[in-house]
C-alpha cells in the first residue's frame, strides 16, 4: 500500500463527479475541462479524461456534437443529457454526504489526537 | 539529419520526423494495448488520436517545419503514458467484481509460461511457429528458422508436414523478443538482401567479413577459369571441385534461405534491435523506471513503451482482478485480423524472396553467358568471327550500317541494360533519370527496325535461284572402275575455328589467307546411270539473287574445278566465294554418269561436304529466309562411301553384295559398317521411297559416341550407347561425359 496509489484512488473517485460538474455549466470541450481543473489544482491526463468521457456517454449520461476548429481537426464538445443531469444530481447529494461524514470523521479524529496526545504524556 | 516524412493523421497531413513517428506510432499501439478490453476504444483512441493531431497542428502553425521527437514527448507527457492513467475505468469499477488484487498475475506472468509451448503471435513469417519454438528455447527466432529451412531442404521436405502440424497443434500467443539482439536483413547497407550486413550487424564484426564469405566461391571461381589452363594449377583437381561444386552451392543456397527467413529491419525499432540496442526484459523494467525520473535515452524509449505495457497489464489486471485468459482471449480475437494479414503477407514474402532470388540468379547468369558469347563471337582475336562473315554477304553502305544498328542496338543495348541493372541491383544505387530507359528504349528500337529492314533487304537476294550446268571431260578409265576423291582447293584456306573442335565435318567455312575469299563446301556428289558406254560428268551450279539474271551470273562465277587422274576423279574440298560476289547460296552438284557394267567409289573424304539450302519465303506463315540442310543426301542417292559399286540396269550395287543397312547406321560408326552388314544380299532399290523425317548426328568422342536425333519436330533424343549393344568393336566406354550445348543445336541448325 502506497501513498501515491491512495491517493489516485481517492482522486478517482471524484473524478466523473468533477467533470459533470464542469459539463453541466455548459457545453465543454476536453482540453478546456482540463484546464479548469488544472487551475482548480486537480490534475487529470488527457489519456484519463478521454476514456472516462466515452464511458460516460456510452452511458448516455452525456451527448457531444461536432464543431468545426480553425486549423485543427472538428472538435467534440459535451454536453450533459437528463440523465446525466439526474445522474449528477444523485451524485452531486452523495458527494455533500460523503463530504460531511469525512468531514465530521477526520475533524473528530484530529480532535482525539489532540486531546489524547497530552494525556499520554 | 533526420528523415521527415508524411503521414495522414486524422484526415490531416503531419510532416513528421521518422523516429517521433516511431515514437507516436508506439504510443499509441501501447494506447491501443492498453484500451484493448475497453468497449469504447476505437473512440477513445480517435479521440486521443484527434487531440494530438489537434497539438501538432498547433506546434507547425507555430512555425515548425515538422513534427520532431520533442513535439511528440511533450503531446504524450500532457496526454500521458498508460502507467500515468489513474488505471481506474471509473465507471467500470462498478461493473467488475471490485475485488481488488484478488489476482496476482501481473504481466510478467507473461513472459515466465516456459512450461509450455506457443506459437508467438507477434512475430512470424509463416505461423509463428519457429518463432515459438525459439521463445520456449530462448533463443533467436532466425536460428529456429534457418534450421528449419535446412531441415526441410536436406530432409526432403520434411519440415513442411511437421510445421504444419505444430502450427495446427500449438496454440497462438502474443509474445515478446526475448533476445537482446535479433537477426534483421539490413536495408540501409545491402548488395543483394542485406543478409551479409544483418550478419554483421548480429555479430557485431565487420560487414566484409560475410560478404567475403558469401562471395568466395565466385571470387575463386573467377580465377579459377582465369588460371584453369594454366600447368601448374592441374594439381589442385580435388581442391576446386570440392569449392566449386559442393561449398559454393551451399553458401548460396545458405544466402538464398536467410534472404527468405531473416525479416528486414524496416522500422527505426528494428534497426535498433538489430544492432542490439534494443533492451531485454530485465532491462526495459529498468528503463521504465529510469522513465519515470526522467532520464530518456533514445535507446530507452522503444524498450519503456514495453515496459508501460507491462505495467499497464499488470495494473489492470491486478486492479481489477480479470482473468486473464479470458482477456487475452479478447485481445488475441482483437488481433486475429492483422495476425491474418500478417500471415498473409510473411508467406508471400518467402515466395516473393524465393523468386527474386532465383531470378536474380539465373538473370546473372545469363547476362553473363550472353555477354561472353557476344564479345567473343564479335570482337575475337584469333578466331574469325560473324563481324568477318558480313562483308559475305552484305554489299553497299545501307546493308553494312543497318547490319551494325542491329548487332549493336538489338543485341548489344538489352545487354549493356541487363549489366547496367545488375549493377545498380547490387550497389543498391537507385537512379532518379528515366531518360536512361527511354534513351535504351528508342535505341533497341531503333536497331528492331533495322533488324527488319535488314532482313528484307537480305532475303530480297534470295529470291531466285538458278544453275548452270558445266561439262567435265572425262577419259573413261582403261579397269572400268572410277574412283572419286577429293583434294585440297586452289590456294591456301584455313579452318575457322570458332569453338575448339575437332570434328573434320565442322571445318568449313574456311578463309584464305588474304582473308579475301571463303571456301565453302555445300556440294552433293549424284551418281548416275549412263546412258551409254562411257563415264560422264556434269557440274550443276547453283545460286541465287534478286533477280534470275543475277542469280544465273552468280551461279556462272562459282570455279570448280575437277581433276582427273587415271582413274582417280577428283573433286576440290569447296570452292571460293569472293568479298565481291557475295554469298547467295552457291551449290554445286557434281553428276557421275557410271554406265551399266563398271563401277564406282566414292572416297570419304567427301563425307566431309555439306549442303543446304537457302531461299526466301514471301508466302505463308514463316516469311523470310530459311535455312534447310539436308545431311541425308547421300543416302537419297543410295550409296555409302568407301563402297565399290557396280551400276545396273536397275540402279547400283554394292560389288561385295552386302546390303546397305541404314537402320544399322543408326547405332553404329560408318567404320565398321562393313563389319556390319547382314549377310542376305542387296536389298536396296534405287526407286524405293525413303521418307526424310529424322536427321541424325553422330558425335564421335574418344570412347563413346552420341547419337541425336532430330526429327522434323525439333524434338531431340540422345541415346547414349551402350557396350551391351550390336557393336562389339566399340571400346568400352571408361566413363560417359557429355554435355550438349546449345552450340550443337547451332550447329544442327546450319
Amino acid at each position: 500500500m502506497n501513498i501515491e496509489n491512495t491517493q489516485s484512488q481517492m482522486r478517482k473517485g471524484v473524478l466523473e463527479f468533477c467533470i459533470l460538474s464542469i459539463i453541466r455549466r455548459g457545453e465543454a470541450y476536453p482540453s478546456d475541462i482540463i484546464e479548469e481543473m488544472k487551475k482548480a489544482n486537480l490534475h487529470i491526463l488527457e489519456g484519463t479524461l478521454y476514456p472516462l468521457l466515452t464511458r460516460l456517454k456510452n452511458a448516455d449520461f452525456l451527448t457531444y456534437r461536432w464543431v468545426e476548429s480553425t486549423g485543427g481537426p472538428p472538435r467534440k464538445y459535451f454536453s450533459l443529457t437528463d440523465k446525466g443531469a439526474d445522474f449528477y444530481k444523485e451524485l452531486e447529494a452523495t458527494w455533500q454526504e460523503m463530504a460531511n461524514a469525512v468531514q465530521m470523521i477526520t475533524q473528530n479524529g484530529y480532535h482525539t489526537v489532540e486531546e489524547i496526545q497530552p494525556t499520554n504524556q | 539529419m533526420k528523415k521527415v516524412i508524411n503521414i495522414n493523421f486524422q484526415g490531416r497531413v503531419i510532416p513528421i520526423e521518422e523516429s517521433a513517428y516511431e515514437i507516436l506510432q508506439h504510443y499509441t499501439d501501447s494506447l491501443r494495448k492498453y484500451f484493448a478490453k475497453e468497449e469504447g476504444r476505437d473512440e477513445i483512441i480517435n479521440d486521443i488520436e484527434n487531440r494530438i493531431a489537434e497539438l501538432f497542428t498547433e506546434d507547425l502553425k507555430k512555425g515548425s517545419a515538422c513534427i520532431t521527437d520533442q513535439h511528440v514527448e511533450t503531446v504524450i507527457k500532457g496526454i500521458g503514458r498508460p502507467e500515468d492513467f489513474d488505471s481506474e475505468g471509473a465507471a467500470e469499477a462498478g461493473a467488475t467484481s471490485g475485488a481488488s488484487g484478488s489476482s496476482s498475475t501481473s504481466y510478467t506472468a507473461q513472459e515466465e509460461p516456459r512450461g509450455s509451448l506457443f506459437r508467438n503471435e507477434n512475430d512470424k513469417v509463416l505461423g509463428g511457429v519457429c518463432s515459438g519454438l525459439a521463445y520456449y528455447l530462448k533463443i533467436d527466432p532466425a536460428i529456429v528458422r534457418v534450421l528449419f529451412a535446412l531441415v526441410t531442404l536436406g530432409g526432403f521436405g520434411s519440415g513442411i508436414p511437421l510445421y504444419i502440424i505444430l502450427w495446427i497443434v500449438l496454440p497462438a500467443k502474443g509474445m515478446q523478443a526475448n533476445m537482446r539482439r535479433r537477426l534483421y536483413r539490413n536495408p540501409e547497407s545491402k548488395v543483394i538482401g542485406g543478409v551479409a550486413s544483418g550478419i554483421s550487424a548480429y555479430f557485431n564484426i565487420p560487414v566484409w567479413v560475410p560478404r567475403v564469405i558469401f562471395a568466395l566461391p565466385l571470387i575463386l571461381g573467377v580465377f579459377h577459369s582465369i588460371f584453369r589452363n594454366v600447368w601448374f594449377f592441374g594439381n589442385f583437381d580435388g581442391f576446386p571441385d570440392f569449392i566449386f561444386g559442393g561449398f559454393g552451392g551451399t553458401l548460396f543456397l545458405i544466402y538464398v534461405i536467410l534472404w527468405m527467413v531473416i525479416p528486414e529491419a524496416r522500422t527505426a525499432s528494428e534497426k535498433l534491435e538489430m544492432r542490439g540496442e534494443k533492451i531485454d526484459l530485465e532491462s526495459i523494467k529498468n528503463s521504465v523506471q529510469e522513465e519515470l525520473q526522467g532520464v530518456k535515452g533514445r535507446a530507452e524509449k522503444f524498450g519503456s513503451e514495453f515496459g508501460e505495457k507491462a505495467k499497464a497489464w499488470g495494473e489492470e489486471v491486478g486492479q481489477w482482478g480479470k482473468d486473464v485468459s479470458n482477456q487475452s482471449a479478447k485481445v488475441y480475437s482483437s488481433e486475429i485480423g492483422p495476425a491474418a494479414r500478417r500471415a498473409g503477407n510473411g508467406f508471400a514474402h518467402a515466395i516473393g524472396v524465393l523468386f527474386k532470388a532465383f531470378f536474380l540468379f539465373i538473370a546473372g547468369i545469363i547476362v553473363f553467358a550472353i555477354f561472353i558469347a557476344f564479345t567473343a563471337v564479335l570482337f575475337s582475336g584469333l578466331g574469325y568471327g560473324v563481324y568477318d562473315l558480313k562483308n559475305y554477304v552484305l554489299e553497299g553502305f545501307w546493308q553494312n550500317f543497318l547490319a551494325f544498328n542491329t548487332i549493336v542496338l538489338l543485341f548489344g543495348i538489352p545487354i549493356i541494360a541487363a549489366v547496367v541493372w545488375i549493377i545498380r541491383r547490387m550497389t543498391g544505387a537507385r537512379s532518379n533519370n528515366s531518360y536512361l530507359g527511354w534513351t535504351f528504349g528508342s535505341l533497341w528500337t531503333i536497331g528492331l527496325i533495322s533488324a527488319v529492314f535488314l532482313g528484307a533487304i537480305i532475303t530480297r537476294q534470295f529470291k531466285r535461284v538458278e544453275s548452270v550446268q558445266e561439262e567435265i571431260q572425262l577419259t573413261n578409265p582403261s579397269n572400268g572402275k572410277l574412283a572419286v576423291n577429293v583434294m585440297p582447293a586452289d590456294g591456301r584456306f584455313y579452318s575457322m575455328i570458332w569453338f575448339d573442335e575437332d570434328n573434320e565435318h565442322e571445318k568449313f567455312p574456311k578463309l584464305s589467307a588474304d582473308e579475301d575469299s571463303m571456301l565453302i563446301n555445300t556440294i552433293r556428289v549424284k551418281v548416275e546411270r549412263s546412258d551409254d558406254s562411257g563415264y560422264h560428268a556434269y557440274l550443276l551450279k547453283f545460286a541465287r539473287a534478286n533477280t534470275p539474271t543475277e542469280a544465273e551470273a552468280n551461279a556462272e562465277k562459282i570455279s570448280f574445278p575437277v581433276s582427273q587422274k587415271d582413274s582417280v576423279l577428283y573433286l576440290p574440298e569447296g570452292f571460293a566465294i569472293t568479298k565481291q560476289n557475295k554469298f547467295r547460296n552457291q551449290q554445286v552438284m557434281v553428276v557421275i554418269e557410271v554406265p551399266v557394267g563398271k563401277q564406282i567409289r566414292l572416297d570419304n573424304r567427301t563425307d566431309e561436304f555439306d549442303w543446304f539450302t537457302v531461299s526466301a519465303r514471301y508466302r505463308g506463315r514463316e516469311r523470310g529466309l530459311s535455312i534447310d540442310s539436308d545431311d541425308d543426301w547421300r543416302r537419297d542417292y543410295g550409296y555409302r562411301t568407301d563402297v565399290w559399286y557396280t551400276m545396273t540396269a536397275t540402279g547400283m550395287e554394292r560389288t561385295d553384295k552386302k546390303s546397305d543397312d541404314w537402320n544399322a547406321d543408326e547405332n553404329q560408326d560408318e567404320n565398321n559398317n562393313e563389319n556390319k552388314g547382314n549377310n542376305d544380299g542387296y536389298r536396296y532399290k534405287k526407286d524405293k521411297e525413303i521418307k526424310i523425317d529424322t536427321v541424325d548426328i553422330k558425335l564421335k568422342g574418344k570412347d563413346t559416341t552420341v547419337n541425336i536425333r532430330l526429327n522434323t519436330m525439333l524434338d531431340r533424343k540422345v541415346q547414349k550407347e551402350s557396350d551391351e549393344e550390336e557393336s562389339p568393336v566399340r571400346k568400352k566406354g571408361a566413363y560417359v561425359y557429355h554435355m550438349i550445348s546449345i552450340f550443337d543445336l547451332m550447329r544442327i541448325g546450319k
